[in-house]
């Protein structure tokens, strides 16, 4: 990739959240591929798909925090292209997360290395590389229209809406409901 | 038994079923607790030296000795050996801190493995022979620095013979041209590697080193003519005059000088390679271990700038001037050597910016003890500290560095961004300790503000602005209060409304307003805290209301073209009977509708603007005036929220509707004519100004750089020659239109001083026309100097190809007479 190993960790990688998604990927092609040989020469060219990415998924946002706030911060690493804000499916209003693109890879390495991981409208927010957004492409969202992990949260966290909603729901049903078939995978899934 | 001695020598322990097996059939659990998993060796050295000397209760010595003694241990274990020579010359280009403990490893085992030094030496001269063939002179000087600690070891005159073919060039280069910056950078590098040599090899090589800078001193200390360009104060006409800046090549040799009178004491460095006299066989094994030959080192007859555009580079200090010194004075060669180390540390690890904090913030695990006072000791007690202990406060010799890369001029190495991360992460890391030193520099830059360059004033204001919003945006406000009450057009008073503009950007109005003391929430409008504009046309009393209700309504719902036309048609024959320009009245409205119909967010005015960017074009092109418009009702919409008309203002300049020139012409003469330049103190304008300078020397910076190919060479040239046309073009008009204010010889001004005799204001107003004309005639130079640098780069290809071109075709007429 970039020549050895640095001697200390690099910012700029793709989360590990990425990786596992890619691994497990990878590692059913190369079950159903068979023997270790042909998995070598396989392992060479698979293309990465984060080489040119120049689009950062963006997380842990606050409900309240507007386009124009994350214009102005991430133009700090370069020009933006493309903005688009993560709404939930039925209020259409924002659930914490949005896509910024850049014109450039290097605008979106140097935003992850100088970005994430910093306050935006007073919030720690996680940035991570991501192969780009296609027009209909869906995002992980829970049964209630917002991101998964804001169904289950059971802490309270005023910038997004609180405890989670399915918590809320069961409390305002005041029934018992069984927490099990939990779906953290979905957080913000891909290409679904 | 015998399968656990096999992994714990054994390399890379890969996952091996068969042993997982073999465990689970022998029963070892009944031993006790799990036996304890010993990395393999090679993975342990490398950890070991990479977190060399961050542990300050450890002594250096010891850590140097276990550290070889691993290495010496495991000798036989080839992947050691090889990871070993690579790792040490890792280290020396990315934590250029730990350099002088790295090399007095390479030294100790010197003692007991001298072939180790020996490959090293081998890579190490063929590492720096490339990176001089590039031009890549940071990695130059931080290879130098390994090579200086180690002169101890070497044989004949160790470095000395690379440091004076080096200065050759220099000469040779500086002699050429007066403009020279690579011999600049050359003296510079040979300078700060002297004194690791001198501290390597003590009372050896007094009159060498008194030679080489008899011969630096010619070039060190001649002021660079490209000095005034990168000065960061704007000397005014005032009786105030701000620090005099000096260059860091003249520091430094002044400094050296001063250490060479004092038998190179250099108190600051690290010599981790001495042992404590007790230790009396290490000691004798050290200096009787063998000296070994430096590989010969090519130095190319010429040399190039690299990578990275060079500038000569001015010594910057917020801390100067206290009435204790917290920092090195510029007297000191730990001045110099110090901010050297930090600012190498800085630069390289900007991808890490948690691990740079770290440094900054361990900063006096990496020099002598001593060095430094105690951390986070509170700038009113260094009175207290007692001579000769030291006063430096290490926080304020850390933030003082990061200060210089985010004040640099023309450009420091990386985003601006990155600066004020490092700051944020060593703000996070040690608040108490770093707050108040960024405090203080902060009133610094805020005293000095009128005083600096106008480029460098606004970074400091968005660096502050970003700062406190990552910190709950708590300021001191109350101190500056009374500047609340000066004119708009005073710098302190224009400073303080950019930063708040920019705090509430990154934030909202009400919050901002809530953390100010009174006197300051006046300078928050209401309109700043509405979630929307007010329309104009919603009231009956701007003229065309009844038009503008009708052209919003019709954009809502997406009406056809004509419709839309039919309204214009009305507002222009109206236009025309009240004697106003036509075209302005219609556009005014038209865009002023459709800013409206997208005010909800962004996305909102950018698919607005992207459904009517044909009709926009149209007007825009029709005429100058119109065009102006455009800028004029997009500033007026969001005149409470300036950041999101500089990103619509953008996107119009990207779709072609707007040009740059109307930019310009709008912020420069329109804007600022009807302000009588008082527009020119408002940060948002320079914003705007200079984000479109910046596009348009992007473009140009793009199309002169690629690599052109043969066939479609000349359109390429002749649209490279167009946009450098329209780049100079642009500038003259820039340098036109501020030269006026800059002299005072504006029509708007003479008038103004005419009636009101308003001389203060007027002052004042030149004043930010002669900061505004030097940010931009500088950035014009740059441009220049940028184009005659990829001129020369383009024709060395073009030669390079050539040559290979007819080594083509010689070979092949060979083959043919062969045939």
């Amino acid at each position: 990739m970039r020549g050895p190993r640095c001697t200390v960790e690099r910012l700029d990688q793709p989360s590990a959240y990425f990786n596992s998604r890619n691994k497990r990927r990878r590692f059913d092609k190369d079950q159903r591929d068979g023997d270790d040989d042909t998995n070598m020469q396989n392992d060479q060219p698979e293309e990465d798909p984060l080489k040119d990415a120049a689009t950062l998924y963006v997380g842990n946002l606050s409900f309240y925090t507007t386009e124009e706030q994350v214009y102005e911060l991430f133009s700090k690493c370069g020009e933006i292209k493309r903005l688009v804000m993560g709404l939930d499916r039925f209020t259409k209003t924002p659930c914490g997360f949005c896509f910024v693109e850049y014109y450039t890879h290097q605008d979106a390495l140097d935003c992850m290395k100088y970005v994430g991981g910093t306050k935006l409208d007073e919030r720690i927010i996680r940035t991570d590389l991501d192969p780009g957004f296609t027009e209909g492409r869906q995002y992980g969202r829970g049964k209630s229209g917002g991101q998964v992990r804001d169904e289950y949260r059971e802490d309270f966290d005023e910038g997004r809406g609180g405890i989670g909603r399915a918590l809320q729901a069961r409390m305002r049903a005041g029934s018992r409901d069984r927490a099990g078939s939990r779906d953290y995978d979905e957080d913000y899934g891909r290409g679904k | 038994m015998a399968d656990y001695d096999r992994r714990g020598s054994g390399g890379s322990s890969s996952y091996n079923p068969k042993k997982r097996r073999y465990r689970d059939d022998d029963d070892h659990d009944r031993r006790g607790p799990r036996r304890r998993y010993d990395a393999p060796p090679h993975v342990r050295i490398r950890k070991q030296l990479i977190a060399i000397a961050e542990n300050p209760m450890r002594p250096w010595h010891e850590e140097v000795q276990a550290i070889v003694t691993l290495f010496t241990d495991n000798w036989d274990d080839e992947l050691l050996r090889s990871n070993f020579v690579d790792l040490v010359l890792q280290l020396a280009v990315e934590q250029p801190l730990k350099t002088p403990f790295v090399a007095a490893v390479v030294l100790v085992a010197n003692g007991n493995r001298p072939e180790a030094v020996d490959m090293l030496l081998a890579k190490l001269a063929g590492r720096i022979e490339e990176t001089i063939g590039k031009g890549e002179w940071r990695d130059v000087k931080l290879y130098l620095k390994l090579l200086g600690c180690l002169q101890g070891c070497l044989e004949g005159e160790g470095v000395f013979p690379v440091l004076e073919e080096l200065f050759e060039r220099a000469v040779d280069l500086q002699t050429a041209s007066s403009e020279d910056t690579i011999g600049t950078e050359i003296v510079k590098i040979i300078l700060l590697t002297l004194p690791y040599v001198m501290a390597s090899a003590p009372g050896q090589w007094a009159q060498k080193a008194a030679d080489l800078m008899e011969k630096t001193e010619i070039i060190a200390s001649e002021p660079h003519t490209l000095q005034t360009l990168i000065e960061p104060y704007q000397p005014g006409t005032g009786e105030d005059s701000p620090p005099q800046s000096q260059s860091l090549i003249g520091l430094l040799q002044t400094q050296l000088q001063n250490e060479a009178n004092d038998g190179w004491a250099l108190p600051c460095l690290p010599r981790p390679w001495e042992f404590p006299l007790g230790e009396v066989e290490q000691r004798s094994k050290l200096d009787d271990a063998a000296k070994h030959a430096l590989p010969t080192i090519n130095i190319p007859q010429t040399v190039v700038s690299g990578p990275r555009p060079l500038f000569p580079e001015i010594y910057f200090s917020v801390y100067a001037n206290q009435d204790v010194e917290s920092v090195p004075p510029v007297t000191n060669a730990a001045a110099s050597l110090i901010r050297d180390a930090l600012l190498d540390t800085i630069n390289v690890l900007d991808f890490n910016r948690n691990i740079t904090a770290r440094h900054l913030i361990d900063l006096d695990c990496y020099f002598a003890p001593r060095t430094f006072a105690a951390r986070a000791t509170p700038f009113d007690r260094l009175r207290d500290i007692e001579p000769p202990k030291s006063t430096w406060k290490p926080e304020d010799v850390a933030v003082d560095a990061v200060f210089s890369q985010l004040l640099q001029l023309p450009n420091p190495e990386h985003k601006l961004i990155y600066y004020h991360s490092v700051l944020t992460e060593a703000c996070k890391l040690a608040p108490a300790a770093i707050a108040p030193s960024l405090g203080r520099a902060i009133r610094f830059l805020y005293r000095s503000s009128p005083l600096m360059d106008l480029e460098l004033t606004y970074r400091f204001m968005d660096w502050f602005s970003h700062h406190l919003s990552n910190f709950g945006f708590t300021w001191k406000w109350t101190e500056w209060v009374d500047d609340v009450y000066l004119p708009d057009v005073h710098p302190r008073k224009a400073f303080i409304a950019g930063a708040l503009d920019k705090e509430i950007r990154l934030s909202f109005a009400q919050r901002i307003k809530n953390t100010l003391p009174d006197p300051y929430k006046e300078m928050i409008t209401p309109e700043k805290e509405k979630d929307t504009p007010d329309f104009k046309f919603a009231s009956d009393n701007a003229p065309f209301a009844a038009e503008g209700r009708e052209i919003a309504g019709l954009l809502k719902r997406k009406a056809s073209d004509e419709e839309i036309d039919a309204v214009i048609q009305r507002i222009q024959s109206q236009a025309i009977d009240r004697e106003i320009d036509a075209l302005v009245a219609s556009t005014d409205v038209f865009v002023t509708c459709v800013l409206h119909v997208g005010s909800k967010s962004l996305s909102h005015v950018l698919a607005a603007i992207e459904r009517s960017k044909d009709r926009l074009a149209d007007a825009g092109a029709a005429s100058d005036a119109a065009r102006a418009q455009i800028i004029s009702a997009t500033m007026a919409y969001w005149s409470a929220h300036p950041g999101v008309a500089l990103v619509i203002i953008e996107k119009l300049l990207n779709y072609s509707i707007l040009t740059p020139e109307t930019v310009i012409n709008w912020a420069l003469v329109s804007r600022a004519g009807n302000t009588r330049g008082e527009a020119l103190a408002a940060a948002h304008v320079c914003e705007m100004v200079f984000n479109t300078v910046m596009k348009v020397t992007g473009r140009v910076r793009q199309l002169v750089v690629k690599p052109s190919s043969p066939a479609s060479d000349a359109d390429e040239s002749e649209t490279r020659d167009r946009e450098i046309r329209a780049m100079r073009a642009l500038f003259a008009a820039i340098e036109d239109a501020l030269a006026s204010w800059a002299t005072g010889s504006k029509d708007e001004m003479i008038e103004a001083s005419d009636s009101e005799g308003n001389n203060d204001g007027e002052k004042m107003v030149r004043r930010w026309g002669q900061r505004w004309l030097r940010v931009f005639r500088r950035r014009a130079a740059i441009e220049e100097a940028f184009l005659v640098e990829a001129e020369k780069e383009r024709a060395r290809r073009a030669e390079e190809q050539a040559r290979s071109g007819e080594a083509g075709v010689e070979g092949g007429e060979a083959r043919m007479d062969a045939d």
